[in-house]
């Protein structure tokens, strides 16, 4: 990676009220992630461990109450009003839920039309032919225009909230599982569809799921997130082949195996309980409540980040022995 | 189950007639004062308290005045003075709804203490005050009515506009980096709109009966201008000796007020009668079904 980040983030921090008086819940801690232009990378990890609310965070949608986005060097939070919405507009965001991102009293066309609106484009005729190109490019018929969202399916929907979001033509696209609340049979068309579109535009994207062989197949480098901080980060195939951290292990060898009898064979050290609650996170490393290696030294201090080879980095006291493969028979045993 | 069948069909029937109803109140309250055989305040004592004729369809009232005439008028009047109400009243309340709603924090906060504080005060109260010290009057009336009726319709709006603005189109538009001018004016006014336009219809039952109460009190709409809950004062004495002069009337505004009630409670249940039927739906479904669904190789 030799050119600069299209987008970069620095030490982010985003935290909510709690119902507690007086406390906050640290959704996203310290968070400093980059994004070069026309790569897909995976931001993996359980459910409330703050990976939507780190999306979120840097399209605006949350305030961060510490810590920068930069988009093209350009430090959003120095911007507001007009010039925010302008320069954030590169930022584009698709959500999860198809059926309630686009607004049901519009129709597929006044959607799009209304974004390249937004955008700038005052032109009747420029924004029709341009609504038709984008219908193509996301394989729906022109004839589409004219119908209401709710007329269509979960996926013609996913498509058209796609269309919509590169409407602005995009820079970054953040996508909140855009394929999990899609049946499984449109989920891949939708995929192979986001796929083709990614690399003809060569927009740079950061794909939040938490199914991890999506990840795999899609993204080139991968973060994972665990209570709001991300505790390992690497190129997916190293990473997926040699994690560095015992949480990265255990959520891999979560994947259920296809084959029955490959399945029945596996011992693989489930995680165990729940994320702890970012009120009140644990001291020192975060994970070592439900971390089967855990020792004492990890209550005291949070770990430092470990170098395990270029662009491989991961937050656990035992990450070289992990990636080396020493300790992987450990978490086995202790599980 | 099979007793309960004919039972669910009358059922499906009621929002139909409810529709019907109101239908026919608005259309014959808007053309009254063409459809009115006659003059609704000339008077003819010779012919005071007649039953139904040739000449008076519906008989005549206590000088004398053509009662069909008088009940088509009066149904103007309410359907004038209830959607002058409910206009000022919804006006208000959605504008202010929509803003707490839009804003949250404490412009919320101090706004809906301001609804809080109209709440707390039954309507007709306020109403019976503002009057009390203004003076009867129609417009005094409505005004009266819309003060004391936009504090629902305020709280209502703010909850509806909550949650428009909680929803994921909304936070899709912020993303695009639309103004908060489109956000307020294209999505979020009428979204907020269209919803509570069901419960004013609800309300517009419950306003027709406070204009006929306050006429009846004598405090709205004033003589000579026929109105249904004056009809009934002035026909009162005669309730014994003639009273189809009470009753119909009584029957014109229990019809109305019942109708609105029930029109509003089958939009909020989503029972009124599409206009679209099921065939064309279906068959629009089917066209839609096949899209997106050829292979991406291809291209």
């Amino acid at each position: 990676m030799t050119h600069a980040p299209v987008l970069k983030v620095e030490n982010l921090q985003t935290r909510f009220k709690s119902v507690q008086r007086g406390k906050y819940v640290h959704a996203v801690d310290d968070v400093s992630i980059e994004l070069y232009p026309g790569e897909i990378v995976g931001l993996v990890g359980e459910s409330g461990c703050g990976k939507s609310t780190l999306g979120r965070t840097i399209v605006g949608l949350e305030k961060a109450s510490a810590g920068r986005v930069l988009l093209d060097g350009v430090d959003l939070s120095t911007l507001s009003g007009a010039a925010l919405r302008n320069s954030r507009r590169a930022l584009q965001y698709v959500f999860q839920d198809p059926y309630s991102s686009l607004n049901d009293r519009q129709t597929v066309g006044e959607a799009i039309d209304e974004a390249l609106l937004i955008d700038g484009l005052r032109s009747a005729d420029e924004r029709t032919r341009r609504a038709k190109e984008l219908l193509e490019q996301v394989g729906l018929p022109h004839t589409a225009r004219d119908r209401h969202t709710r007329e269509l399916s979960g996926g013609q929907r996913q498509r058209v909230a796609i269309a919509r979001s590169l409407a602005v033509n995009p820079r970054v696209l953040i996508c909140d599982e855009p394929v999990s609340a899609l049946d499984l049979s449109i989920r891949a068309q939708v995929m192979n569809l986001f796929l083709r579109l990614q690399k003809d535009l060569g927009v740079a994207c950061l794909f939040i799921a938490h199914d991890l062989a999506l990840v795999r197949q899609a993204a080139s480098r991968v973060y994972v997130m665990y209570l709001g901080k991300i505790v390992e980060h690497g190129p997916s195939q190293e990473l997926y082949d040699h994690p560095g951290h015992p949480y990265s292990q255990m959520l891999l060898a979560s994947v259920p195996e296809v084959d029955p009898r490959v399945e029945k064979l596996r011992s693989a050290p489930l995680l165990k309980g729940e994320v702890p609650s970012p009120t009140n996170p644990p001291s020192g490393c975060r994970f070592r409540t439900r971390c089967p290696l855990a020792v004492e030294d990890c209550a005291l201090r949070a770990p430092a980040s470990h170098v395990l080879s270029p662009d491989h980095n991961a937050a656990c006291i035992f990450a070289p022995d992990l990636h080396g493969g020493k300790r992987s028979a450990l978490i086995h045993q202790a599980a | 189950m099979k007793n309960l069948k004919p039972l669910f069909a009358r059922l499906n029937k009621i929002p139909r007639a409810a529709l019907i109803t109101i239908g026919l109140f608005v259309a014959l309250g808007t053309f009254a004062p063409w459809l009115a055989p006659q003059d609704p305040s000339a008077q003819n004592l010779l012919e005071a308290g007649s039953g139904p004729s040739a000449a008076h369809w519906l008989g005549t009232d206590h000088l004398g005045r053509d009662t069909l005439s008088r009940l088509l008028i009066a149904a103007n009047t309410s359907l004038v003075s209830v959607g002058s109400v409910l206009g000022i009243a919804m006006t208000i309340g959605i504008a202010m709804g929509t803003i707490a709603g839009y804003h949250r924090g404490w412009v919320d906060d101090v706004l809906m203490r301001v609804v809080d504080v109209g709440l707390s005060i039954p309507s007709l109260i306020i109403a019976l005050a503002v009057i009390g010290i203004v003076g009867p009057g129609y417009w005094t009336m409505v005004l009266a009515l819309a003060l004391a009726w936009w504090p629902m319709s305020g709280r209502i709006s703010r909850a509806v506009a909550v949650s428009i603005m909680s929803k994921p189109h909304i936070e899709a538009l912020r993303v695009l980096g639309a103004s908060p001018w489109r956000i307020y004016f294209n999505h979020l006014l009428p979204g907020t709109i269209g919803a509570v336009m069901v419960y004013a219809t609800a309300d517009a039952g419950v306003a027709a009966l406070a204009v006929a109460t306050l006429s009846f009190l004598g405090l709205g709409i004033q003589p000579p201008t026929p109105e249904w809950g004056q009809m009934l004062v002035d026909a009162l004495p005669y309730l014994e000796s003639d009273p189809r002069q009470v009753l119909l009337p009584g029957l014109a505004l229990t019809a109305a007020v019942i109708g609105f009630n029930t029109l509003g409670e089958s939009i909020a249940l989503n029972r009124i009668p599409k206009p679209l039927t099921r065939r064309t739906l279906a068959a629009r479904r089917i066209e839609v079904a096949g899209w997106g669904k050829e292979s991406l190789d291809a291209k």
